[in-house]
């Protein structure tokens, strides 16, 4: 535990200095955060042509997906944050020949990698999130009590480190594929699922993205509950984000043992 | 007592075989074939705290590969090795905080923040106490001239300067052992001084161990006093530096300043036991082994042929030998 409290504040440490390094590109990450959130503003415009043409989806109504899709925005927003430096495990660590150096600190390369993050674009993310969620839970006439937003603020960042847990196990392919990072991408065409309702997708893919990669358990669930819909299934998410995380540290640290004896 | 100790230490590599054109690359993809590759193969040294050991050898001859193995960063494929009792495959966290490494060009300092800024990370990184890192620091900054380099950002730093800055970073954290791969690598010759004072100074203060790999054999001539050499992953030669001149410098050279020369030297005397590399009417340049012949042997021959003013002679450098070694090899 207490191997796990120091890695956690070197995490933060490594965390800091990346702001400090993001900061000194003003212009960058600006223009940034304006790109990432047209994208957003692009498809919210799609959700609404689609309900142009009907007035709900697998039912679900329109404020009821915007809702749902504002709160994944939030998840995706902390995920990024937090752990999209795997995103370069492969084409910056590895093949540059880094993380050679990062196996000379005293830190588990995890880490390191996870704490080189430069990706303070999300907070676009999170903002644009934050004002659809008000304006529909306003709309839908739920009242933002006090132990709403507790709720809130706790699944969002569980639904981020489900996320983040499942981009980490992606990441390992890198230690293989370091040339393409089409394993990682395939992470972020998948997790694009969990910002509509599960219930519009075949039965496949619905057993897919609740258990096997357990999307569901970022927003889907937990908007359920603010809805009123189904009261329990929130209270799983925080089960599924240790599990995700054991898998993941288990996983990555296989796949270290075995880059270290091939040494590619 | 030994602090790093190598026992029949092997590394291979499994290298791809591809046939030739596009047709191979597909073959390859669904038929892979592969090639060991022995880049270590059964090494056996043992060093001992507060040596500063010289390890060398061509390009492709194994270096990395064992420092890689030292530090592991690499997982043997079979042998032992032990530093500071610890095995570094199996605790290299641990193995980690007692050792320090320079490796080439790449910095292990963050390059778009100020120096002082990496300083304080790998203050935290390492758990250094504050009295020791304030110490370290002071020193350090005096020692290597850091003073006006502190608050630059590290991107803007010459190589010269980041190199400087990269060696205070690596021995901040007092380690007992400092791997150091190509440190003075294009850095001009007042740099390489400072490094290379800087090194035997923490050395004899701190009787920090030091592996030094190098293309440039002055900084062995300068730091080391053992040579380890290393070809196609068999150790060559382990000893002294002395003792290295001594086997393999065999050759001798010297410079004759002559008078009254007739006609070309090089012509007229056909000894198997020395030879001539250069010669004009004032200036004999010369070749031979001690185990050949003596100087004395040489001038008779040569004041057969014009008077023998005066003479210069040179054994041969490290340099010249690693040459000799490395064409043969």
């Amino acid at each position: 535990m207490k191997n796990v409290l120091r890695n956690i504040s070197l995490y933060i440490s490594f965390i800091i200095a990346s702001i400090k390094e993001m900061l000194i590109y003003r212009l960058d990450c600006i223009v940034g955060i304006l790109s990432q959130t047209l994208t957003q503003v692009v498809e919210i415009i799609f959700i609404w042509i689609v309900f142009q043409n009907t007035s709900n989806l697998a039912g679900w109504s329109y404020e009821q997906i915007l809702l749902l899709y504002g709160i994944t925005l939030m998840s995706i927003s902390v995920c990024s944050f937090l752990f999209d430096a795997t995103y370069d495990l492969g084409p910056v660590f590895i093949r540059e020949g880094e993380f050679d150096k990062l196996l000379l600190r005293p830190v588990h390369p995890l880490i390191s990698v996870l704490g080189s993050s430069k990706d303070f674009v999300s907070f676009g993310y999170l903002v644009i999130g934050l004002i659809i969620t008000i304006m529909m839970f306003t709309k839908l006439a739920i009242p933002i009590t006090f132990w709403l937003i507790i709720k809130l603020l706790f699944f969002i960042i569980i639904g981020g480190l489900i996320l983040g847990g499942i981009e980490t196990i992606f990441s390992v392919a890198a230690f293989w594929t370091y040339r393409s990072n089409e394993v990682v991408w395939t992470f972020y065409r998948v997790y694009t699922l969990t910002q509509y309702p599960i219930d519009i997708y075949s039965g496949f893919v619905k057993i897919l993205i609740t258990f096997i990669l357990p999307f569901a358990f970022v927003a889907y669930y937990p908007t359920m509950d603010y809805l009123g819909f189904n009261k329990y299934m929130i209270w799983l998410s925080p089960i599924v984000a240790i599990i995700i995380w054991i898998i993941a540290i288990g996983v990555w640290n296989w796949a270290l043992k075995k880059y270290r004896s091939t040494g590619t | 007592m030994a602090i790093i100790e190598a026992k029949n230490l092997v590394k291979e590599y499994k290298t791809i075989i591809k046939d030739k054109g596009i047709l191979g690359y597909i073959k390859h993809l669904f038929k892979p074939k592969y090639e060991k590759f022995t880049a270590v193969d059964g090494i056996n040294f043992e060093i001992n705290e507060g040596e500063l050991v010289g390890y060398i050898g061509e390009n492709g001859a194994g270096k990395s590969t064992t420092i890689k193995m030292l530090t592991g960063i690499l997982t043997p494929t079979s042998g032992e090795v032990i530093v500071n009792g610890l095995v570094p495959y199996k605790s290299r966290i641990e193995n980690n905080k007692n050792i320090g490494a320079v490796f080439g060009q790449k910095t292990q300092l963050w390059w778009d923040l100020p120096v002082i800024e990496s300083f304080r990370l790998i203050k935290k990184m390492y758990k250094i106490p504050e009295g020791e890192y304030r110490k370290n620091l002071k020193k350090f900054t005096e020692l290597l001239d850091l003073e006006d380099l502190l608050e630059k950002q590290v991107k803007n730093l010459s190589l010269g300067q980041k190199m400087r800055c990269e060696i205070a970073a690596t021995f901040l954290h007092n380690p007992k052992i400092v791997y150091l791969d190509e440190p003075t690598i294009g850095l001009d010759v007042l740099v390489k001084e400072n490094i290379r004072r800087f090194i035997k100074n923490i050395n004899k203060e701190k009787n920090t161990t030091v592996i030094l790999t190098t293309h440039d054999v002055k900084d062995i001539e300068e730091v080391c006093d053992r040579i380890i050499l290393i070809d196609k992953g068999k150790i060559i030669f382990d000893g002294e530096k002395q003792k290295f001149k001594d086997n393999y410098g065999k050759n001798i050279k010297a410079e004759l300043i002559v008078k009254d020369k007739v006609g070309n030297m090089a012509e007229k005397i056909n000894s198997e036991n020395f030879t001539i590399t250069e010669e004009s009417n004032e200036l004999i340049k010369l070749k031979f082994s001690h185990e050949k012949t003596t100087i004395m042997n040489v001038m008779e021959e040569i004041s057969k042929y014009c008077k023998v003013l005066d003479i210069h002679m040179q054994e041969s450098e490290l340099e010249d030998i690693l040459k000799e070694i490395y064409k043969k090899g």
